[in-house]
């Protein structure tokens, strides 16, 4: 619980800043409403952004969970023939070099504007980091854990299970988390394109009306929906993978 | 060639790309033998023992182990590294039994072994603790474990006690030679420390600096069990100075 501390007296900080400046600056509330107005929007209007959040979260979760189940046996397949990895690995730099973004009007005039179409734009958006990530972790092994593993007369499957795999996790997990982040932002854009319902489409239309206060509602949500995904990754890496030196270093420093 | 002879080198010659690592070494290590190699940084140590255990290739030349091309990572070898290549996740008593695990070896079989050995070693009291809750000496002895515990005929060592402080690694030392002297297995020991190589060796090989070549196999006629208090003894004094010589010689350091 107290680790909880500092991070909240850096939010207390935060909106005694945001008071400051509407105060001093005289802002009026149409560009920049005071704290106050944006919790009692989200108080009042708690249950309509909720029903827009979930459509939000789902997209996300929707791309993320296909980046993760797509991504990973991909980074596989690069990495266990040098074959695959001249034939493959080009274009997915190549692919990163394009602005996704871009691609999304036409998937968007492909498939229709339903939840499918929002899954695909944001899966373009957050598979990379996996990707890249999990060929560095299954890379990882050094020379004389190789020897080792050879010496002892391991089989192609024992090198994967028992050593290149949970070598590898540390690294696939830190892909996994700037994943979950860039998921938030594709299903956001996904919406932009079109959309009537999301976190996204209510951003646009509270653009258009000039309503600034659900403007500032809708990205509490969405910084909520973000801090909770992550903290759950990291959650799951401190069970899976607790031996990892960041976390271990983390116990030690909060001690 | 002699029947015993363990392990056979004839013009073994290893190079990296343009590299030159080891240039034509002819050697044979008698079944039980002892041998410890001493050169500078980089002359090919780790290299030779590399070769010996089967973990690449060979260039150029012959090499023979228990009278079989060596073609791969054999059965009865055991391999401590330079460094120690323990898994994270895993205990002591985990990262020991993982020779068993992979090799396919009953555990309950080696259970008494595994004790031994982690006393043997002063790791007692340590089974259930993680590599980084362990210093570099106990790593490096963990290490020795794992290359032990399936009680392989034939143990490779790449200076492994490197990181140990003075007082441990004579300890160590002691132990290996009674493990040695109790098992008969046959050991070839990378090492830096000219006393250690000289305490513990039937024969010093010395190798001369890039392209290592074998400079001179100086014998150590000391009778065992070898004591530290006994390193004053001429024949002890007489090794270490040839050994010494050796690599000081000019042209080959
Ligand atoms: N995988 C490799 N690829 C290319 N060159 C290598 C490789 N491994 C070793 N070498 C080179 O071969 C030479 C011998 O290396 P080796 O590791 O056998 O030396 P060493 O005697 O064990 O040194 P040290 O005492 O520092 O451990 C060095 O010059 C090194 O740069
Ligand atoms: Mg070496």
């Amino acid at each position: 619980m107290k680790t909880m501390v500092y991070p909240l007296i850096t939010f207390v900080l935060f909106v005694v800043g945001w008071y400051a400046v509407s105060i001093l600056f005289e802002v009026p509330p149409y560009l920049l409403p005071r704290p106050e107005a944006v919790a009692e929007r989200i108080y009042q209007d708690f249950a309509f952004l909720c029903h827009h959040a979930l459509v939000t979260t789902y997209e996300s979760l929707g791309g993320f969970f296909l980046s993760i189940v797509l991504g990973i046996p991909l980074a596989l397949l690069i990495t266990s023939s040098s074959i695959l990895e001249k034939a493959i690995m080009p274009w997915l730099v190549l692919s990163q070099t394009f602005p996704k973004v871009a691609l999304a009007p036409l998937i968007i005039v492909w498939f229709g504007l339903g939840m499918g179409p929002k899954i695909v734009i944001t899966f373009l958006v957050a598979f990379f980091p996996v990707v890249i990530s999990s060929i560095v972790g299954l890379r990882s092994m050094e020379r004389e854990m190789v020897e080792l593993a050879a010496s002892m007369r391991a089989t192609r499957l024992q090198v994967f299970w028992k050593f290149r795999l949970p070598l590898a996790l540390p690294s696939i997990f830190s892909g996994i988390k700037v994943s979950v982040a860039f998921s938030i932002v594709g299903a956001v854009i996904a919406e932009w394109v079109g959309a009537s319902e999301g976190l996204g489409y209510l951003l646009l239309s509270a653009n258009a009306n000039l309503d600034t206060t659900l403007l500032f509602s809708v990205l509490a949500f969405l910084t909520v929906i973000g801090v909770v995904l992550y903290y759950a990754i990291e959650y799951l890496e401190a069970l899976l993978i607790p031996w990892h030196a960041t976390i271990r270093l983390k116990e030690t420093t909060s001690l | 060639m002699s029947v015993d002879s363990v392990i056979e080198l004839s013009g073994v010659t290893q190079r990296y790309g343009d590299l030159v690592a080891l240039q034509g070494l002819d050697l044979q290590v008698n079944a039980g033998e002892f041998i410890s190699i001493v050169g500078s940084s980089g002359c090919g140590k780790s290299t030779l023992l590399r070769l010996i255990a089967g973990l690449m290739p060979l260039s150029e030349g012959e090499l023979r182990v228990n009278d079989k091309p060596v073609e791969g990572p054999g059965e009865d070898v055991g391999i401590a590294f330079q460094t120690s290549a323990l898994l994270p996740w895993r205990n002591v008593e985990q990262n020991i039994a993982l020779q068993l695990e992979i090799r396919k070896l009953p555990r309950a079989r080696f259970e008494h072994e595994l004790r031994r050995l982690i006393d043997l070693v002063g790791l007692k009291g340590f089974e259930n603790h993680k590599p980084y809750e362990l210093s570099g000496g106990m790593q490096q002895r963990v290490a020795l474990c794992r290359a032990l515990i399936h009680d392989p005929s034939l143990l490779l060592m790449d200076e492994p006690f490197g990181a140990l402080d003075a007082m441990t690694r004579e300890q160590l030392n002691l132990e290996l030679q009674r493990i040695w002297m109790e098992t008969g297995k046959t050991v070839v020991l990378i090492t830096h420390s000219i006393t250690e190589a000289v305490f513990l060796a039937d024969r010093v090989v010395v190798l001369t600096a890039r392209p290592g070549q074998i400079a001179e196999v100086v014998d150590v006629p000391v009778s065992r069990p070898r004591r530290f208090s006994g390193l004053s003894a001429p024949a002890f004094q007489q090794a270490c100075d040839r050994v010494r010589s050796l690599m000081n010689a000019p042209g080959l350091d």
